[in-house]
């Protein structure tokens, strides 16, 4: 028998394993699943097992864009208007100041840190800075989901909270998308450069143009297994272009995604197979990411602590003076912003999106802080958004032993 | 036409994307951009040619050609290779469904009816094309000039390609009509059972050919590969079955996530240990299926729900990779193949179909399901090709007409029969009427969750 096939039953058995182990802990300890395969995507990779080669990952590079656009997708199909504006402004400002304020605290810690431990000047530092900003400010849903249906719970803090992770995801890629438009490698279109303002107009009128044609090329047609190709087709489109063109697919597609479901009657279609999809890609993008990642503690633990640290530092104290300042304390409480450290698959996401940037200053720092950031957060968000919101709610703590509810496809990011 | 007119908007902003960038990165992101794009075509093409009752399949094929390097060249080959890794997938999971089709308690019922119209349709099309290559000798390129006996082994290799047939088109085709009946339970049990045989009839016709021929390359295969290669496929294959059978009795859980898994594993594993990738997937299949007390039921759902833009994907490529100059400058040959071929499966199947008693329907329209060809005979040139660059490039571009001209006249026939066996339709009946005991409000409460 080979060593190659070997190691890849090896690697099976451990899929299985883990698989098995994790779904067990999950409903013993209510930890949230989706990290078992980020690890199983570092045991395939090159820099571990080597079953999935640098040639089959960049083969695979098409998959792991499309996973980008589709999740970019779903993220945009959470803005249709009509549900927004029924939303009080409070809730916004809130939400808002927590995702800006975590964005500017994370960039302004490692700006100076960059600048010192890598000896780059500050233009070149600010890019990382801004891109582990942006990436620090998305928060995860999972937990709050699991923990809000299994207290049985709604209200203004879980309101407040569903608000603030679809706000931290907007705030996010459109973060990371202009970045990549403002630091753009230059458009080489014969004897004309291309301004960055232009860059961040392509990048929005394409997922526009792309959202109102694929609106007129749906019609009426709303079988799932349709809209599903179609719908795959167009975002591949979309996705590709935005990655041709060296801007975000993430924000190319969010913005389809968004103008797609203001536009079409079939919105909850759209949105049904949009989920269909999700959770696969989402996994796919897991398994990827974890392929993909260079281990290596020897200059990166710093900036990832770092990185750790100014984000639940930014969480908690955003949260905390937008509340005050709002005066919403009595109601949300001082530490909501902690319900928000689970960081979930979008921060791998924004990650990969920074990563694929031509030249892309501390690409690996920024792909070790979101990887780490991730595997922390995801294990114990669960836990402390149920120690958030349970003495807020006024309900009992909950024994740890009672099943977990398993989380839905969406609220897998 | 609406769609048309939006794909022609398409077509049109990307001319305007594509001068904007050019570069080190962009030519696989590129190749993203242009797939998106041969996806909508081939969907709208599907569309566009079903009302001319011809399947989408067709249509999908059609937009390959129409947007592939033949002719506008939107898709070239530089895409094509780059999207291999995709197609490679598409036909991993092809091949797994394709597998866990064959129930062995139906296969064993009709295993006579089987065996007997795959024997005879397959020996008399060979018998038919061997002779035919070699009455028509002078004109043909890789013959020419080769002694009788070099010929007759040439002309049998060239053979054992041409009667593959596809199982992908098939499935594809049975997919998109829910056709459910005995001529779609015989040509689709044909044509599986036909994949294995002629992979192992394909490959001693090698060894005896590389007997009489010396290969021109080092690359030539020893007895014990090309053994290993078929029955590791089966060994491996069966692993890969039993495994899968395991996950469904103890976790069942992911489906989709673990339908990928299997396939890109599946074709991983087969490319380390060197046997061959499609009979593996196929074995799996099977073995999954027939080994799991309700069947692989819940997979093959899973793996289902994502094979409709599969498909699309993998013959809007398998299009786009038709050299519509290799058919256009050996046409009269190609066509006269063809025909030779139709002709030995017609009267193949009909001779089986009598000595084993199968119903009148079986004898009239099974052959038209087993017409078509594509990914296997493919492969099954390239390996010619590496064993005779010279002469077996020549085999190829007459091969690969061939192949060009059944793929499209195949899917055609084989829903024609379809539709003439009256069995189009009869699944999604057949699932309506089982309905009513099954319904009731999803357990997720309505949310879409995967199971």
């Amino acid at each position: 028998m080979s060593a190659g096939l070997i190691l890849v039953l090896a690697v099976a058995v451990a899929y299985l394993a883990a698989h098995v182990a994790f779904d067990w802990l999950a409903r013993r300890l209510l930890l949230v699943s989706g990290a078992e395969y980020l690890i199983l995507g570092i045991l395939l990779g090159p820099s571990v097992s080597g079953v999935l080669s640098e040639e089959t990952l960049s083969g695979f590079a098409p998959l792991t864009t499309l996973a980008l656009g589709w999740i970019g997708a779903i993220v945009g199909t959470q803005f249709f208007l009509p549900g927004l504006v029924k939303i009080p402004g409070v809730m916004y400002r809130l939400a808002f100041g927590e995702a800006l304020g975590t964005l500017a605290i994370v960039a302004g810690a490692l700006l100076p840190l960059f600048w010192y431990y890598f000896a780059l000047p500050w233009q070149t530092a600010l890019v990382p800075a801004i891109a582990l900003g942006a990436i620090a400010s998305v928060s995860a849903p999972t937990g709050i989901a699991v923990v809000a249906r299994r207290l049985m719970q709604r209200g203004p803090v879980v309101r407040q909270l569903q608000v603030a992770t679809a706000i931290d995801a907007l705030v996010g890629i459109a973060t990371l998308g202009l970045l990549l438009s403002i630091h753009h490698p230059g458009g080489l279109a014969p004897g004309y450069r291309i301004t960055p303002t232009e860059w961040v107009v392509i990048t929005l009128g394409m997922g526009v143009t792309g959202g109102a044609l694929f609106h007129l090329f749906l019609g009426d047609d709303s079988t799932l297994d349709r809209l599903f190709i179609s719908l795959g087709g167009a975002i591949i489109l979309i996705s590709g272009a935005a990655s041709y063109l060296h801007l975000s697919p993430l924000l190319a597609a969010l913005v389809f995604g968004a103008t797609l479901t203001n536009t079409s009657r079939r919105r909850e279609q759209i949105a049904r197979t949009l989920q269909n999809g999700e959770r696969p890609f989402y996994f796919v993008l897991l398994i990827f990411a974890g392929a993909s990642w260079t281990p290596s503690l020897r200059a990166w633990i710093i900036p990832v602590a770092v990185f750790i640290v100014a984000r639940i530092l930014g969480k908690i104290w955003s949260a905390r003076i937008g509340s005050w300042a709002a005066g919403q304390t009595r109601v949300l409480g001082r530490d909501w912003g902690l319900a928000l450290l689970g960081q979930g698959g979008l921060a791998l996401a924004l990650a990969l999106d920074y990563v694929a940037l031509e030249n892309a200053e501390l690409a690996n720092v920024v792909f070790t802080a979101a990887i780490a950031s991730v595997l922390i957060t995801d294990v114990m968000s669960a836990r402390i958004v149920q120690s958030v919101l349970a003495p807020l709610l006024g309900v009992r703590r909950t024994s740890a032993a009672q099943p977990a509810v398993e989380p839905t496809a969406a609220e897998e990011r | 036409m609406r769609r048309v007119a939006v794909l022609l908007l398409l077509f049109l902003g990307m001319s305007l994307i594509i001068p904007l960038q050019e570069g080190a990165r962009a030519a696989g992101a590129q190749s993203l951009l242009i797939f998106g794009f041969l996806v909508l075509a081939a969907y709208t093409v599907g569309e566009l040619v079903t009302p001319l009752t011809l399947p989408r399949i067709t249509g999908f094929l059609f937009a390959g050609m129409i947007f592939g390097p033949s002719l506008l060249g939107i898709v070239d080959a530089g895409v094509i290779a780059e999207l291999e890794p995709v197609n490679r997938l598409a036909i991993a999971l092809i091949a797994f469904l394709a597998g866990a089709e064959l129930r062995w308690r139906e296969l064993r019922e009709h295993i006579k009816k089987i065996f007997g119209i795959l024997t005879a349709e397959l020996l008399l099309t060979f018998i038919l094309l061997v002779g035919t290559l070699l009455l028509v000798r002078p004109y043909v390129p890789f013959l020419q000039d080769s002694p009788i006996v070099e010929a007759i082994a040439l002309a049998s290799l060239f053979s054992a390609v041409a009667i593959v047939h596809s199982p992908a088109v098939v499935l594809a085709l049975l997919t998109e009509t829910a056709a459910k009946g005995p001529v779609t339970r015989t040509t689709l049990s044909i044509v599986l059972v036909a994949d294995v045989v002629v992979v192992l009839a394909f490959s001693l016709t090698l060894a005896v050919a590389r007997a009489i021929v010396p290969s021109d390359t080092a690359a030539a295969l020893s007895a014990g590969a090309v053994a290993w290669e078929l029955g590791g496929s089966l060994i491996v294959g069966a692993a890969l079955g039993g495994a899968v059978a395991l996950y469904l009795r103890f976790v069942e859980r992911e489906l989709i996530m673990f339908a990928l898994i299997i396939a890109f594993f599946g074709s991983e594993i087969a490319r380390l240990v060197h046997v061959e990738g499609l009979l593996t997937l196929l074995v799996a299949g099977f073995v999954a299926e027939n080994t799991t007390r309700h069947g692989a039921e819940a997979l093959l759902k899973a793996m289902e729900r994502s094979a409709a833009p599969v498909f699309v994907v993998f013959f809007a490529l398998a299009g786009a990779s038709i050299s519509l100059e290799a058919v256009a400058a050996i046409w009269p040959l190609a066509v006269g193949l063809t025909l030779v071929r139709a002709f030995g499966i017609w009267g193949g199947s009909y001779i089986g179909a009598r000595l084993t008693g199968a119903s009148p329907e079986e004898r009239s329209y099974t052959w038209m399901g087993l017409i078509a060809q594509a990914g296997v005979a493919i492969g099954l040139v390239v390996v010619i090709a590496e064993n005779y660059p010279e002469r077996g490039a020549e085999m190829q571009t007459l091969i690969l007409a061939v192949i060009a001209i059944n793929q499209v006249i195949g899917p055609i026939l084989g829903r024609f029969a379809l539709v003439r066996a009256g069995e189009v339709g009869k699944a999604d009946r057949d699932e309506d009427e089982e309905v009513p005991a099954a319904a009731g409000p999803p357990a997720s409460g309505g949310e879409p969750a995967e199971a």
